[in-house]
């Protein structure tokens, strides 16, 4: 498809706010197909991460590429345009829309191109019967599903979820790893920040661990699990995994 | 494609667009019910004077900026308390123009559009500074209010001989007057016309902004209500569709602005005061302020009442609107019309299990 097999790199990302590092040279890169699951303790600059990659915020310094497109000075909607799609860590589907009308806002009109994605989305969350429903009729776990269905309206080249399985019982958070593997099978490129060890286990690839802002380690799911260091940063014995 | 195949499609579009979900009134009877209050409103001036059918287009003449502030602020969450400066500002400009050429024919088009092109401008600049700054949502009743003031005060001082432009004189306190009434060729729309061309502009405008609403558009702005952030990062450029419903909201009250300065040959700086720019707020607050209909229905009628009140010689005419206003948010906080057409449905459906 293009020259660089990269689909996201992040450089050397700093942010800070006040005291706080959020992010300390962060480098980051997702190959074309890619399923990479982000781990990492409360604080440790998971969702700020997200935040600089789809430009919520602006990191003080480093640069993102997408698709091989500097896009660190872009406004969120620029990167939206230029292949990024994702979900948050609340829910925020709108809620005083039908299930239709959510996912016509996601979809710009019926006239999208090339929405494999979000078709298989769709019928894999057995979202397709539920159009006409009040959103706010919907389970929990079925909003989160319908908020994945919306990231993809727009055939982004690598989708973003921030804990999409928070909240969810453990079958319904099994359903949700099958059809991101499907997806993932279908050619997209997946970053998920999650908690869920038997959900990273199922659907993971490669795993980044993130510690105090920056990124500890990364490797493949048993290397991380089997490491002593993570083990420590998770049980909270910071500072003597650190050094 | 055939004919045949295409007119389920068109009946489609333009059903989605007249009747889609985002206004009151779409079930059959109620189509019935807006044909046959059209179908009044047509054949009014048979039966009326043509001092009472201009009286009636007074009443009529500031749905359009009740519309823009109801797109703006009901189906897009942005409360604007500063309609009124586009309305003044297009009234303004349109009698300057319009009385600068007498005895043109075209005058009083050049007029109009330079009336709601001056509007458009101003909303154009404020919007840029107001949604490309992102300013919280709350500043903008601020910002549009002290619009409508300053305005207010600059109007005022433009009493004396250096506030004449070509013949026009702005006339400070005492406004300007002799505004011609708009013309088509040689015809120049008074009296029945005058009323025809209020009517005209109502419905087309009606029409027109329903099918907005029910627009892919319109369903972006309700999204942007909702959640900016989760918009924006569906793709859309927010502060763009802000700025354009922005200005969409002001052409709608400029075109209110040219119809009044119509009506009444006359326009003083007092349109732009702190009561008038309420009145917009008030009239769209009572009505529910995402519905169009529900807001043409009460904006016509609390015009009615206001007029009538004062004309009377009643001092508290805007006591008793203010007591509306007052008595609708306590007991009816989404809105009168579409508290009734709610309760109204749930008495249907309870109806239904019954039976």
């Amino acid at each position: 498809m293009s020259k660089n097999p990269h689909v996201l790199q992040a450089m050397a990302l700093h942010k800070r706010f006040g005291g706080v590092v959020a992010a300390n040279a962060v480098d980051f890169s997702l190959m074309q197909g890619e399923l990479r699951c982000v781990i990492g303790p409360n604080g440790a600059g998971k969702s700020t991460f997200f935040t600089l990659l789809c430009g919520i915020q602006k990191p003080d310094s480093g640069r993102i590429l997408l698709n091989g497109h500097d896009v660190t000075k872009l406004e969120p909607f620029r990167r939206v345009r230029f292949g990024i799609g994702l979900t948050f860590q609340s829910n925020r589907t709108f809620r005083m829309m039908s299930v239709s009308e959510n996912l016509e806002t996601a979809r710009r009109g019926s006239m999208a191109a090339d929405a494999l994605h979000f078709r298989m989305a769709l019928v894999a969350f057995g979202l397709a019967d539920k159009l006409d429903l009040p959103t706010s009729r919907l389970a929990h776990h079925e909003m989160q599903w319908l908020e994945i269905c919306m990231a993809l309206g727009r055939a982004p080249t690598v989708l973003l979820l921030d804990e999409p399985t928070a909240g969810m019982s453990p079958a319904e958070t099994m359903r949700t790893a099958d059809v991101l593997k499907e997806l993932n099978r279908a050619g997209l490129a997946i970053v998920v920040v999650e908690h869920d060890i038997a959900f990273v286990r199922a659907v993971a690839q490669t795993v980044t661990v993130l510690h105090q802002g920056a990124v500890f380690a990364e490797g493949t799911v048993d290397e991380i699990t089997a490491r002593e260091d993570v083990r420590n940063i998770y049980l909270g014995k910071v500072r003597s995994a650190a050094q | 494609m055939s004919v045949k195949m295409a007119a389920p499609i068109l009946r489609s579009c333009l059903g989605r667009a007249l009747a889609g979900p985002h206004d009151i009134g779409r079930t059959k009877p109620a189509w019935l019910a807006m044909a046959l209050v059209a179908i009044s409103f047509l054949s009014y001036p048979a039966i009326a004077s043509s001092f009472s059918a201009t009286n009636v287009a007074y009443y009529l003449l500031n749905i359009p900026m009740a519309f823009g502030l109801s797109l703006l602020w009901g189906y897009g969450g942005v409360l604007s308390f500063g309609q009124v400066a586009f309305f003044a500002v297009s009234g303004y400009v349109y009698g300057i123009v319009s009385g600068n050429f007498p005895d043109a024919t075209w005058a009083t088009w050049a007029g109009s559009l330079a009336g709601l092109a001056a509007a458009a401008a101003l909303a154009a600049a404020l919007g840029y500074f107001i949604f490309y700054a992102r300013v919280a949502a709350w500043i903008v009743p601020i910002l549009t209010l002290v619009l409508a003031l300053l305005l207010n005060t600059f109007l005022g001082l433009t009493a004396g001989a250096q506030w004449t432009i070509g013949q026009v004189a702005l006339g400070g306190y005492n406004g300007m007057t002799g505004i011609p009434a708009f013309q088509i060729g040689s015809f120049v729309f008074q009296d029945y016309a005058f009323y025809y061309l209020v009517l005209g502009v109502v419905l087309v405008s009606f029409v027109g902004l329903r099918a907005f609403v029910n627009s892919h558009r319109g369903q972006v702005l309700m999204a942007i209500r909702e959640d900016v952030i989760r918009t924006e990062l569906l793709g859309y450029d927010v502060r763009l569709e802000q700025l354009f419903v922005f200005v969409l909201a002001a052409v709608l009250s400029g075109i209110s602005g040219l119809l009044y300065v119509q009506w009444g040959n006359y326009i003083t700086p007092s349109v732009t005061s702190l009561q008038q720019a309420a009145l917009p707020v008030i009239w769209v607050a009572v009505a529910g302020r995402d519905s169009l209909l529900a807001v043409a229905i009460v904006t016509f009628l609390l015009n009615q009442l206001s007029y009538i009140l004062s004309s009377a010689g009643n001092q508290y005419a805007l006591v008793i609107i203010g007591v509306f206003l007052v008595a609708v948010m306590l007991f009816a906080p989404e809105g009168i019309v579409l508290r009734l057409v709610r309760l109204a449905q749930r008495f249907r459906i309870r109806k239904t299990e019954v039976a």
